[in-house]
């Protein structure tokens, strides 16, 4: 028998409470390993969406369509089963890292976990050995750099060992050295990976596999190089064709 | 106010008095400044002893004399208020000398401590001596965001500033204080974030 | 002293260093700090929804934040926002009194703003009397004027009037413990403060205008879910600021009539210290009368009472125009 789906997404609708739609009927599966980009102009839904991946939103999960999560129904009853496998890495890192050191902000998560001691330790250790910062964890977050701060984000996610992760623009004001750092880092992480972003080149160079969103629903999900390839589609919904394909494909 | 003189020293250096466990250093200025404050008037013998002792410390430290001379300014304005209020009270002049040499040795202990023990490990003695949780999360996550929001705010100042032509001081209250608004506007948004982030890392 | 350094030292003149107050102050101010701020932690953690506790700590940073900013005055000088009743008309007066503690606990701590021991006076002042009390005054304005306006004219008037009471409530402590002579030190902390409150009050409803202009929904003032609560943080805080100023401006009130003329050199020391703008509510402090100066000045502090709460409210009138009034006037019931 196959494994079930990592994440599966049905008819999935939400409305803000001043009554502006954000998603109005998104469905999309995807499998275990995959890394999928997911595109959309400013205000497409993409925020929306990746906040109803692990339960932040709605505030009644399943009244307007289902999130599956590694076969698992979203409910309010197993919220916290579902938060512990779904990392959510947010677009300002200021807002992520909330603790005043370094070594605090990446325990929080397993502190939440219910570990102690020597274990939230060791997993703090091992996350920031895994995100090239083994001696930052007496450091302030105030003073590290953006891109430090990133990663000291994706840290205290990856200390929860989730088996997917979720990312809201992961190189948005990174500086090139600093994207192209991350865009390593994320090569590296076995997890499944959902990447919301307007860096189409990170998308070439790291998924397969694309979902486009405007105005709160799907206008494509295809293969990365067909569906950026399809330039009127990009330019209908406020994207561009990647120069790197250009570059591949001489016309 | 100055930021560059808000931030703290420490970090910068490590010396035996940046390696002393905080609650030693926390316990130590806090019986120091009891005894200054506490002890019945003169108490010339503690005096003194206070300024050998704060004294070591200063020099075991390493902090730039400069740096504690200005911190120390900050005395001034209540000083001199209170000089002045009892400019006619004969009474109250033979204490005058007294009260300030108090005040100075104080105000230098807290510097000390301050300046050579991070915040994170203060919240963990406080913590440790059960102070209410609420108090203490408020506590971080205050100092964690109160330089970004400074930040922020001279931001939006400056923008504000590059927008307005007219240099009239009466306009500048009603634009100040939409700076004041729209930052607390989006400090409230920002604790909306800070919130689903902590749920996302499974805040319980 | 003239207008610049008054303006310039809003701040340290509030924060009362150690030394200043002695053990028994210290001892006493603590104890009231600790019941009010115990209960507010109470309060604020039983009905408090958990979303929005993260807001506390971002209210601390944010009134750190906007204390920076300087609202110009008078040649080269400058005031700045305090925003004990601000913070209290936008979050509810036990989160208030939690917030400003946290603020006054970081300044203590990391910017020496204010004493260790001094912390307990200072957050009696500040949270408790500036927010807490603060807060009381303008649920009870809001209460008789309903709407936006009556709501502006309230943070208006709570926040010169709190502004004041915490400035006695210093001097008080500071005459408690035998540091300066009570009635200059009154007359100096309440005459500079009775000026320092308009631009705080003039501030505050500035801000809370603003706020009220770009998001109605993030006031916390409108009707309460649970009026009970209300009511028993209305009763608490109101109680233990009048508790405290009692306790304090009591004893020193009492050895009232000895040397009027000592007073009066004083007095005319005052008004010299304090600057030119000050004639319309000055005066009525300075001329105790000659049979009953405590009379006098209660007289007086009534009608400044007044002068300022008109003020608040043509601030209002200014500020919401007739026709935004109506639509908004939906909440504070009393």
């Amino acid at each position: 028998m196959n494994p079930p789906p990592a994440i599966e997404v049905q008819n999935l609708r939400y409305r803000y409470h001043d009554g502006t739609e954000a998603l109005g009927g998104v469905s999309f599966r995807i499998e275990p390993g995959e890394c999928v980009g997911l595109l959309g102009p400013n205000g497409s839904g993409k925020s929306t969406l990746l906040l109803h991946l692990n339960g932040i939103l709605p505030d009644e999960p399943g009244a307007n369509g289902t999130v599956r999560v590694n076969g698992a129904l979203l409910s309010r009853a197993n919220l916290e089963a579902i938060r512990r496998q779904v990392g959510l890495v947010f677009q300002d890192p200021d807002d992520q890292l909330f603790c005043p050191t370094v070594a605090e902000d990446v325990a929080f998560g397993p502190q939440q976990l219910g570990l102690v001691g020597s274990e939230v330790k060791h997993r703090v250790q091992r996350a920031l050995v895994q995100v090239g910062l083994p001696d930052f964890d007496q450091r302030t977050p105030h003073h590290l750099s953006h891109g430090e701060k990133r990663r000291v984000c994706l840290a205290g996610v990856l200390a929860c060992e989730p088996s997917i992760l979720v990312f809201d623009e992961p190189t948005s004001d990174l500086d090139p050295r600093g994207r192209r750092e991350f865009k390593a880092l994320l090569r590296q992480i076995p997890a499944t990976k959902v990447i919301a972003t307007h860096d189409l080149e990170l998308v070439v160079e790291l998924c397969r596999r694309v979902i486009v969103l405007d105005r709160g629903v799907i206008v494509a999900d295809g293969l990365t190089r067909v569906v950026l390839d399809d330039e009127p589609l990009m330019l209908a919904h406020g994207l561009e064709k990647p120069h790197i394909l250009f570059h591949r494909h001489p016309h | 106010m100055k930021l560059h003189l808000l931030e703290p020293h420490h970090g910068r250096l490590n010396t035996v008095i940046q390696r002393t466990p905080a609650e030693l250093k926390l316990g130590g200025g806090l019986v120091i400044i009891t005894l200054t404050v506490m002890l019945p008037a003169p108490a010339t013998v503690w005096l003194w002893c206070a300024t050998a002792i704060l004294g070591l410390v200063v020099l075991l430290s390493r902090l730039p004399l400069l740096f504690l001379l200005q911190r120390l300014l900050l005395l001034a304005p209540f000083v001199l208020g209170v000089t002045l209020v009892n400019a006619f009270q004969p009474a109250y002049r033979a204490h005058w000398c007294w009260l300030v040499a108090r005040s100075v040795l104080c105000l230098l202990t807290v510097l000390l401590v301050s300046n050579t023990t991070p915040f994170s490990e203060v919240l963990r003695v406080l913590r440790r001596v059960r102070v209410p949780t609420l108090l203490i999360t408020t506590l971080a996550l205050m100092h964690r965001y109160l330089f970004v929001l400074v930040e922020e705010a001279e931001r939006m100042r400056r923008a504000r500033a590059g927008r307005t032509f007219t240099a009239r001081r009466r306009w500048q209250w009603p634009v100040l204080a939409g700076v004041a608004g729209q930052l607390f506007i989006r400090a409230s948004e920002r604790a909306e974030r800070i919130y689903a982030a902590m749920c996302a890392r499974g805040l319980k | 002293m003239d207008s610049a350094s008054v303006a310039q030292s809003v701040d340290p003149i509030m924060h009362i260093p150690d030394g200043f107050i002695d053990g028994k102050t210290v001892v006493v101010t603590a104890t009231l700090s600790a019941i009010g701020v115990g209960l507010a932690l109470n309060r604020v953690h039983h009905t408090f929804p958990a979303r929005k506790i993260p807001m506390l700590g971002l209210a601390a940073a944010f009134l750190f934040a906007a204390q920076m900013l300087n609202f110009p005055v008078v040649a080269g000088t400058s005031g700045h926002l305090i925003g004990g009743v601000l913070v209290a008309a936008l979050l509810g007066p036990s989160a208030a009194v939690v917030v400003v503690t946290t603020v006054l606990i970081v300044q203590c701590f990391l910017f020496q703003d204010g004493g260790v021991l001094a912390l307990g006076a200072n957050i009696f002042n500040m949270a408790i009397l500036g927010a807490g009390g603060g807060w009381v005054i303008f649920r009870c304005v809001a209460a008789l004027l309903r709407g936006t306006r009556g709501r502006i004219t309230a943070v208006a008037f709570a926040a010169w009037l709190s502004t004041v009471l915490a400035a006695a409530g210093c001097a008080a402590q500071l005459a408690w413990s035998g540091k300066v002579d009570w009635k200059s030190a009154f007359t100096a902390m309440v005459g500079v403060h009775l000026l320092i409150g308009l631009g705080e009050g003039l501030i505050s409803a500035l801000v809370f205008a603003a706020i009220q202009r770009t998001r109605p929904e993030l006031m916390q003032t409108g009707p309460s879910a649970e009026p009970h609560t209300r009511w028993g943080e209305f009763a608490f805080f109101g109680l233990l600021a009048a508790v405290g100023l009692a306790l304090f401006v009591a004893p020193l009130a009492c050895p009232w009539p000895d040397g009027l003329a000592v007073v009066a050199e004083k007095l005319g020391f005052a008004l010299a210290a304090t600057p030119p703008m000050l004639p319309v509510l000055a005066p009525e402090y300075s001329f105790p009368g000659i049979h009953s100066a405590a009379l006098a000045t209660a007289v007086a502090g009534a009608v400044g009472c007044l002068i300022v709460f008109a003020l608040a409210l043509l601030l209002a009138c200014v500020l919401v125009p007739k026709r935004t009034e109506h639509p908004s006037a939906t909440s504070a019931p009393p």
